[in-house]
């Protein structure tokens, strides 16, 4: 059964674009286009009021949180076409980065996995994607992508540290040689997967070709263990699809229709373990999905907007048993 | 392809009445966020006033309820006992064992159910425990299906104690129903007396009979006649050693003996002893005339078992039942989710249990343990699934993930991931890193579980977590043990810095006992070597083991383990040895940190500082260089001095 636990006034006083809970569930980040963020503490169902941000000078698209073990780092991308990276030292938050490298709005920002380091991958409607990437006493160095879509790019996601090999115990301290890689939606349709060459450069490795129009989303779904990676991605035409690759190698990508929806779909996203997939449509729903026995995907939930009654809880069906 | 059954739930989220806004969602840890919002950037929000409003969702609110908490706890002592003793389950033993696990988790719902009564009598407010009551039926419910199953598919009771089972079954929730309701059916008409629908206690019904029968002569003798028949109607008991067939052919003759009564009309007289003849011989017409005293159409379907099919087979219980059904619905109402839960348990369809069950009931408690339990019972066929590789572990995993939306019951939650072989593993690795570690007893218990089970992943995360937490809090003792526990040479190199940073600074050290009792954990960084080095140095020094302490100081700049920018430090250090009345540097010794001393100046300026800062320094150190210099060189007149003479003798 599914029901609301809390609801959080934010007052923000335009538009909400992007909601975020922290690694623990313990913090709710907000962005709006009232050009601030917002941090609140929603423990045990209630909601106090930590920080409330202000160095955007435009609408506010994301904010992603960075991995605990950074301390309290918060991310955000806005209209302003800048970047910044927000930290709580002693008990308050400030600005501790301001990125401007982009000629137009950054609309996606993303967290690398905690094992590489502490690296945001930025997005923008200038088609470039940066890379900034904490080097010490403040320091960030930052890595330009140009071109990487034409007319623009609208999402980035980071694909799960792979363990090359046995990683255990390495005495020196020398850090192991991940293969890092992500990927990228973009206004030219395309979702395109990067990876760093060994020189540091980022290289496109793959072009995923199936939507027919601009690129909204894309989601990399967490490792399970299992030897297959997947990708979600969203579209304007109003698909979705389930991008598969088998392969150690990851060479063959193979797309899966979720659905074909009648409006724009806008947000794909992965539950923790991978297993259920959060949809945000044009429609003014969120459908959840679940992969079923024979790899057909199948809508389990609806989680639609009221008309302003009572919230109506309805037990979840459970399709996907025989 | 799948079908679905039926369209996918939804879930209203009250919010302002708007059509032109969309909803914006993401994932917590363990619930959603939901808000609204308009995804199509260039549209201004103008006057429409925006929802400034973000919902938390969560699945499993149950896991939440404090009564439940204990139904959690007890039957994770259940589970937990099962898959142990798994291995030791065998041969006849075996059917036993299972039905004696299955009884107590059936007893620990009761439990459960009880104890919310009690609340639900003790509220103050109406709808609170309007709530609870309906909690209460929820379990009575659960415990219903569950005892069924267990006659049905544990028990797998053949013909003739199979009735037996089942009237015990009914009677138990008639009891139930009658003293959670309240509601006492009280009579002077025997067949409207309670007793003798809790079927078999026909001894009951046969003492008010005699009652009657002292109280109206007339029907004495009909009162009589029927008593005996009561008396004389051949049941199966426990321990009894005739043979089905023999029972089947008693009960034919007794039937038949009923049946002539009625014919021959003893009991015309009498409206209500006929009606309670002809209910014996299980007429249906006439145990329906009683529905208001029959609760439920399996009240009505095991009566009617009771007295027209006592030997009734295991597989033609399904007729009967649904029969049943339909004769006590009678057209007026139709079947309800219990209902075809309980039919699907007669038609021994088992899938079909667990998947009414799972849409019906609020969370995966019940259908994860009762399927772990069957699947013991080696009755389910494995149906291969993406997440989990059978039904019992794809329940499991449900049910396991709630509890860790939990602060406490995540523990449990981890034992259930253990047992799930497929994908038990790598969920608790992703759930275990979520747990938010407000204190370092939890962080302690988080990280106990990651080692027992070599998640060394998890162990290295959560302890560069901790050590990062305790770096920013000046914690440096804390810090250091956190990255030792993690392996983790980088960071352990970077608060052994801050350590002797740290000395430099007062002149002594925080946290002797964790730097002296570092043990082969020095070894993790270089850095830290060197800490642990030094500090023993200070300890011989103290000791006045002033040749050891001389040597270890020596060896400290020798073998590069001490960083250059600390080398200045150890040979001020040197300076009260080598100012000793004895001779404790020997001259080769000597040698040695003349030429480190040279090393050190010649590589000078130290780059990164101040101009001002440097000339200040400039002159402590001069004078400190200078100091060193004549101090070695006087050390080393004695030193030769000394070793000339021993040699000479």
């Amino acid at each position: 059964m599914v029901s609301v636990i809390n609801t959080v006034d934010t007052s923000h006083e335009d538009m909400i674009h992007d909601a975020q809970m922290d690694y623990y569930g313990t913090r709710l980040a907000t962005c709006s286009s009232d050009r601030s963020v917002r941090i609140f503490d929603v423990r045990n169902g209630g909601q106090i009021l930590i920080a409330d941000l202000r160095g955007h000078e435009g609408p506010v698209w994301q904010v992603a949180w960075a991995h605990p073990m950074y301390g309290n780092i918060l991310a955000s991308c806005s209209y302003d076409r800048k970047v910044i990276i927000w930290k709580e030292e002693n008990g308050t938050w400030e600005k501790t980065h301001e990125h401007s490298g982009h000629d137009s709005s950054v609309n996606s920002v993303c967290w690398a996995p905690h094992d590489y380091g502490l690296i945001l991958a930025c997005g923008s409607s200038d088609g470039a994607i940066s890379l900034l990437t904490y080097t010490g006493e403040g320091q960030w160095e930052v890595k330009k992508i140009n071109n990487a879509h034409s007319i623009g790019c609208n999402a980035v996601s980071w694909a799960p540290a792979v363990v090359p090999g046995s990683l255990i115990d390495q005495p020196s301290g020398q850090k192991p040689n991940y293969i890092k890689k992500f990927a990228s939606g973009g206004c030219d349709n395309l979702i395109k997967l990067w990876k760093e060459e060994e020189d540091g450069q980022w290289k496109e490795e793959q072009k995923l070709e199936a939507h027919s129009d601009w690129v909204r989303d894309v989601a990399w779904a967490p490792s399970i263990g299992l030897p297959t990676s997947t990708i979600a991605s969203c579209s304007q035409d109003g698909r979705v699809f389930i991008w598969t690759c088998d392969d150690a190698s990851g060479n063959m990508w193979s797309p899966k229709l979720l659905h074909k929806f009648n409006d724009v779909v806008w947000h794909v996203s992965w539950s923790i373990t991978a297993n259920i997939l959060a949809v945000s449509g044009g429609d003014n729903k969120v459908t959840l999905w679940k992969e079923s026995v024979d790899g057909q995907w199948v809508c389990i939930s609806d989680v639609n907007k009221g008309q302003g009654s009572v919230s109506a809880a309805v037990t979840e069906s459970q399709q996907n048993e025989q | 392809m799948e079908e679905l059954d039926g369209d996918p739930a939804v879930t209203l989220i009250p919010g302002v009445n708007s059509k032109k806004k969309q909803m914006c969602f993401d994932w917590g840890p363990g619930e959603m966020l939901v808000c609204e919002t308009s995804f199509n950037k260039k549209e201004k929000s103008k006057l429409v006033p925006n929802c400034p409003f973000i919902f938390i969702i969560r699945k499993d609110e149950d896991v939440y309820s404090q009564i439940l908490r204990k139904l959690f706890n007890e039957s994770h002592g259940i589970f937990v006992g099962l898959q142990r003793i798994e291995e030791e389950l065998t041969g006849k033993s075996r059917k036993a064992q299972l039905v004696r696990v299955s009884k107590n988790y059936r007893s620990v719902i009761r439990a459960c159910m009880e104890e919310m009564h009690q609340v639900a009598i003790a509220a103050k407010d109406p709808a609170s425990g309007r709530q609870f009551s309906s909690q209460v039926s929820i379990l009575s419910a659960m415990e219903l299906i569950w005892n069924l199953c267990e006659i049905l598919f544990i028990e797998v009771a053949p013909a003739g104690p199979l009735l037996l089972h089942l009237l015990d079954w009914v009677r138990l929730h008639v009891c139930e129903v009658d003293s959670l309701s309240a509601d006492v059916l009280g009579s002077e008409n025997p067949s409207k007396h309670e007793s003798f629908w809790n079927l078999g206690r026909l001894d009951e019904a046969r003492q008010m009979l005699s009652k009657e029968a002292d109280t109206s002569p007339t029907s004495a003798g009909m009162c009589r006649t029927l008593g005996d028949l009561m008396r004389t109607m051949p049941i199966l008991s426990p321990g009894n050693t005739q043979t089905l067939t023999e029972l089947e052919l008693k009960w034919q003759h007794w039937h038949e003996e009923c049946e002539r009564h009625l014919q021959d009309g003893t009991f015309t007289s009498s409206p209500h002893l006929e009606t309670l003849c002809k209910i014996m011989l299980g007429d249906e017409a006439a145990l329906l005339e009683q529905k208001e005293l029959l609760n439920n159409w399996y009240h009505f379907l095991v009566t009617r078992l009771l007295y027209s099919h006592p030997t009734v087979k295991p597989m033609d219980l399904h007729l009967y039942a649904q029969s049943s059904l339909d004769l006590f619905l009678g057209g007026e109402s139709s079947p309800e989710p219990l209902d075809n839960i309980l039919m699907a348990a007669f038609e021994f369809d088992i899938h079909q249990v667990i998947k009414e069950c799972s849409i019906a009931l609020s969370n995966w408690w019940f259908v994860a343990h009762l399927t772990d339990l069957l699947d013991h019972c080696k009755l389910l066929q494995s149906h291969n699934l993406y997440f989990g590789s059978n039904m019992r572990e794809f329940l499991l995993l449900e049910y396991a993930s709630g509890l860790f939306a939990h602060h406490s019951l995540w523990q449990l939650g981890v034992d259930y991931f253990d047992y799930c072989p497929e994908l038990g593993r790598v969920s608790l690795e992703l759930h275990i890193e979520r747990i938010p570690l407000n204190t370092e007893q939890k962080a302690l218990k988080v990280l106990r579980i990651c080692e027992q089970r070599q998640m060394t992943e998890q162990v290295r995360s959560i302890c560069k977590i901790l050590a990062m937490k305790a770096v920013r809090n000046n914690r440096l003792g804390s810090a250091l043990s956190w990255s030792i526990r993690a392996k983790d040479a980088a960071f352990a190199t970077l608060v052994s810095d801050r350590f002797l940073m740290d000395y430099c600074d007062r002149g002594c050290f925080s946290d002797l006992d964790l730097i002296d009792n570092l043990g082969p954990a020095m070894m993790l960084s270089d850095r830290l070597t060197f800490l642990g080095k030094y500090r023993e140095f200070h300890r011989l020094y103290g000791e006045k083991r002033f040749v050891d302490a001389a040597s270890l100081l020596l060896s400290l700049m020798t073998s590069q383990i001490a960083p250059r920018s600390f080398w200045m430090t150890l040979l001020t250090d040197a300076l009260p040895l080598l100012e000793q009345k004895q001779v404790i540097f020997s001259a080769e010794q000597t040698y040695e940190l003349m030429r480190c001393l040279e090393d050190l100046t010649a590589g000078r300026p130290v780059r990164g500082e101040p101009d001002a800062q440097r000339l200040q320094d400039d002159d402590i150190e001069t004078t400190k260089v200078e100091m060193l210099r004549l101090a070695l060189a006087r050390n080393l007149a004695r030193a030769i001095i000394r070793e000339g003479s021993l040699e000479g003798s």
